[in-house]
């Protein structure tokens, strides 16, 4: 359906053709109403997206006093106190560095083993290649939370658990199945003329794959990175049960723990709510084109 | 809703190599295992050995203290299924819990979903920042918001409010809605809804704007009202995105449980617990007791579960394409 079935056609008003200027001031009532009621009932659903959003944002900006008579959206007294506290105090500054160290090292890590891997899979070609691809998409099946507790335990063995590389590690091999599936698609449609004129000219392997491929899947490489970066930046479970140290905290965990504390002051939650949830938004707003072309793309392949 | 399983790509192998070149040209097979080495592998490590160790837990008895399993066979599925007083009537309501979910959240994604796409796409104004606000749940899906959830969901939080300002008064929840066993897992229910949404609207958008634009001329030419065009036939062309969408959501029902553990932890009661949830509190929140095996046997049995549904999923897809 597109926007035809709003036209004055579609509500059984004569077709002019060409859209005659007349009949486009003077739209059916029953086109009006329709209209208006699609308008309304896409805000309507708008609004229930953005819900809990809007009342994070309005009590991270009210005092403690204020939150708890609560009742109203907009702030009466608006205050940057809880937000600058909630930083300060709580050491989130901290709390936000490691987040962005185990986030960038795993998008990292991502980026470089599974572009590899993708550049194998897709034009390389070698014994068990096929089987070994398989494997890896089999992974999709296997539940989070039925190696958890294997990974912990395995972890605590290797003496990683409770350090960042212990999150980072099993993080990077959780995207494996999906990175493989994209940066594979990816390279299969370029071109194998291109390899093979590079070939002739001496390249090797290395520089075929650095130089050509990486360089025309930048738009998957994002979306991959997005992909990964947002859920790892979320991600709550593993971490819960693997760091013990405040000094490693990640920013969910340190959320938790605000929550958890003796006296619960909504207001510093929600300024903490908004600290972990602003990077995410600004990233997305950023990438929006690669990170939702990319889900579209990998649903029309 | 992961969207993991949705692409379905083309095989590595999709060009046919040459006729030369049907023996494997060595310097090539050592590129192609070197690229691969570092997947292969961290997967040894944190795939394979963990699967292995997993799985062979399952059939023993352990605390995670002690240095010596205690091999027990079948039992721990046993126990978890009918055998034990204790944990078997956990398991079963968390069952219980969970098949509500599991019907609960794909019908209503579908309900939600398939209609909010069919109007975003018959808009052309603001159709991109719609987009984007609507995928917001979906980009945050976290702790932070479930957090934020639970802020306007508690006694004298926003939806009491809004619900007593529409005159609605009646549906309020004086103990919050998380507090009373009986709104506590449809309220869960509504809350993972709203996260699945965003990715089955996108699923269906996509789509949408791949159907030929003529199908829906010729039925308007034959006099279609738009509600009719909709179900003879948009619906129809879309059932394969109807099918992925349904078997995502009742994936993600059947092993997630995040959104339950931060906003309820399965309370009140029992009355949220889910199997995902269940398989987490014997992993870590049992202390001394010998229960990590028997956490090991319900993660396996959850991964036969989600291993049916894709087996399902293989096959309705191939009929209703």
């Amino acid at each position: 359906m597109s926007t035809d079935t709003l036209r004055p056609a579609a509500t059984g008003a004569p077709d002019t053709g060409r859209p005659a200027r007349g009949s486009r001031v003077h739209l059916s009532l029953s086109t009006v109403l329709a209209r208006g009621t699609v308008g309304v009932l896409l805000l309507l659903y708008a609004a229930i997206s953005l819900y809990p959003f809007l009342w994070m944002v309005s009590a991270a900006f009210k005092d403690e006093i204020e939150v708890v008579s609560g009742g109203h959206l907009i702030p009466h007294r608006p205050t940057l106190r809880t937000l600058t506290e909630t930083w300060n105090e709580l050491h989130f500054f901290d709390y936000f560095l490691n987040s962005l160290k185990v986030t960038g090292l795993t998008v990292l890590l991502v980026l470089v083993i599974y572009s590899a891997a993708g550049y194998a899979f897709s034009v390389l070609h070698f014994p068990g290649r096929k089987a070994l691809y398989r494997l890896f998409l089999a992974l999709l099946f296997v539940p989070g939370v039925t190696v958890l507790l294997p990974v912990v335990l395995l972890e605590n063995k290797l003496g990683l658990l409770g350090g960042h590389w212990g999150l980072i590690l099993p993080f990077v091999n959780g995207t494996a199945p999906l990175s493989i599936l994209l940066m594979t698609n990816a390279f299969s449609s370029i071109p194998g003329e291109l390899r093979e004129a590079a070939r002739v000219d001496g390249a090797s392997e290395l520089r075929i794959f650095t130089t050509i491929y990486l360089p025309l899947s930048r738009p998957v490489l994002i979306t991959i990175a997005v992909l990964t970066a947002i859920p790892t930046w979320n991600e709550y479970l593993l971490t819960r049960v693997s760091l013990n140290d405040p000094e490693a905290y990640t920013l969910p965990i340190a959320l938790q723990n605000l929550q958890s504390s003796a006296v619960l002051h909504y207001n510093v939650l929600m300024a903490g709510a908004l600290i972990v949830v602003v990077p995410v938004i600004i990233l997305f707003i950023a990438a929006q084109r690669y990170f939702v072309n990319g889900l579209i793309g990998a649903v029309k392949s | 809703m992961a969207i993991s399983t949705i692409a379905k790509g083309p095989s590595p192998t999709r060009r046919a190599p040459s006729r030369g070149r049907s023996r494997y040209r060595r310097s090539e097979t050592a590129w192609g295992y070197a690229f691969v080495l570092p997947a292969i592998a961290l997967f040894a490590v944190m795939g394979v050995y963990t699967i292995v160790y997993g799985f062979s837990l399952s059939f023993a008895s352990w605390n995670g203290f002690t240095p010596e399993w205690r091999w027990v066979g079948l039992k721990n599925y046993a126990d978890l299924l009918w055998a034990d007083p204790q944990y078997a009537p956990l398991v079963h309501q968390a069952a219980l819990n969970t098949m509500w979910v599991m019907i609960a959240v794909p019908v209503l994604t579908v309900l939600v979903s398939f209609p909010l796409a069919v109007l975003l796409n018959s808009v052309r104004r603001l159709k991109t920042v719609l987009r984007s606000v609507y995928f917001l749940p979906h980009v945050t899906s976290g702790i932070a918001v479930y957090f934020a959830w639970v802020y306007v969901l508690q006694p004298d939080g926003a939806i009491n409010l809004l619900l007593r300002s529409l005159g609605l008064g009646s549906l309020q929840q004086p103990q919050g809605f998380l507090g009373n066993p009986t709104t506590a897992l449809p309220t869960l229910i509504v809350i993972t809804v709203w996260t699945s949404v965003p990715v089955a609207m996108l699923l269906y958008l996509a789509s949408l704007q791949a159907v030929d634009p003529s199908l829906i001329e010729a039925a308007r030419v034959d006099g279609a009202s738009t509600w009719q065009v909709t179900r003879r036939i948009v619906w129809p062309l879309l059932r394969p995105i109807t099918a992925i969408v349904v078997l995502l959501a009742l994936r993600d029902s059947l092993q997630g449980f995040q959104t339950f553990l931060i906003m309820t932890n399965g309370g009140p009661g029992n009355h949220t617990n889910v199997l995902g949830l269940q398989t987490y509190r014997l992993a870590f929140l049992s202390q001394l007791s010998p229960t990590l095996g028997l956490s090991s046997a319900l993660g396996w049995m959850l991964f036969v579960g989600a291993l049916v549904l894709a087996a399902i999923n293989v096959r309705v897809l191939r009929r209703v394409t």
